[in-house]
């Protein structure tokens, strides 16, 4: 049976399940967020590129981003 | 090696990902379920519940210290960048991981032991120590501009940071510590009772499941943001 009456120890297990779940939501969104973000600005790039007409550069990969 | 290409990398991960994601999501309700309708324990009462945050959080967050010790070595060696994302994606996981443990663990340690924090303690300081590898690690590579740089720097540090994983381990074996033994990964099995054992796993398969999406949902956003770094720069050269 569910049982969320934690007694004299509330003060401390609350705590500690409130902040963990805030900290698992704050990593989960900031991930999240990060890669949509990131994916966005390379779909405009890349719509950009495409406008301008064709580049015979071909996209760098992450092995030479990381050199540069 | 089949992941270490980038556009590989990207296509196998990219089903994976939300599988990670709906598992953790699965996981960690059913968890919480568990934790909170188990009884009580016949001596912690209810922080019993405390456990089930815990331990997850300290486990996994000492298994992402692997993680990025393993990744930094790639990067260091084979300067691999992709191992370089995977170590950078697993800093900021590992030391939030890293903190929950210490800060729930006080929050037990207050009403079990009467106590906030024990100094002398081997297992609180060793855990202490891997949130600074973790923090330090972060703040190396925030403060070189050059990311190339930034990267062999952190490779270095996350390398040495992997001494203090076996300390983290055994010091309850090698120590006198206030912090109990081994009460899972032990040769006789583990020392509890099915019905704390069970919320216990669910939250550790929890833990590592939302660890992994995070992971990889990060990795990937790194290899992104490189090629947008990338485009940019060229767009600069061409302009």
């Amino acid at each position: 049976m569910l049982d969320l009456d934690m007694g004299r120890y509330a003060a401390f297990v609350w705590p500690a399940w409130v902040l963990s779940a805030a900290v698992l939501a704050g990593l989960a969104v900031r991930a999240l967020v990060a890669a949509r973000r990131w994916s966005a600005e390379l779909k405009r790039l890349e719509d950009g590129r495409l406008a301008a007409g064709p580049d015979p550069t071909p996209l760098a990969n992450s092995k030479t981003a990381h050199r540069e | 090696m089949f992941l270490a290409n980038p556009d590989r990398f990207l296509r196998f991960t990219r089903p994976l990902t939300p599988v990670l994601w709906g598992l953790a999501a699965v996981l960690l309700v059913v968890g919480t379920w568990f934790s909170f309708t188990a009884p009580e324990d016949y001596q912690q009462g209810d922080t019993v519940r405390i456990m089930f945050v815990h331990v997850p959080a300290a486990s996994v967050g000492l298994m992402i210290y692997a993680a990025l010790g393993i990744s930094s070595f790639f990067a260091l060696v084979f300067r691999h960048p992709l191992a370089d994302a995977a170590a950078r994606a697993a800093a900021l996981p590992g030391a939030a991981y890293t903190a929950l443990a210490l800060v729930t663990g006080s929050l037990w340690g207050k009403p079990m032991w009467g106590a906030w924090w024990a100094w002398g303690d081997a297992r609180l300081m060793s855990v202490l120590i891997l949130f600074l590898f973790y923090l330090g690690y972060m703040a190396l590579r925030a403060s070189i501009d050059d990311e190339a740089r930034a990267a062999r720097a952190a490779a270095v540090l996350g390398l040495v940071g992997m001494i203090n994983l076996p300390i983290v381990k055994f010091s309850v074996d090698w120590w006198n510590t206030l912090h109990q033994p081994a009460s899972l990964l032990r040769a006789e099995g583990p020392s509890m009772s099915a019905v704390f054992l069970t919320p216990l796993l669910l939250m550790m398969a929890a833990y590592g499941a939302l660890f992994l999406a995070i992971w990889l949902t990060s990795i990937r956003a790194e290899i992104v943001r490189r090629r947008v770094l990338s485009i940019r720069a060229r767009q600069a050269l061409e302009a």
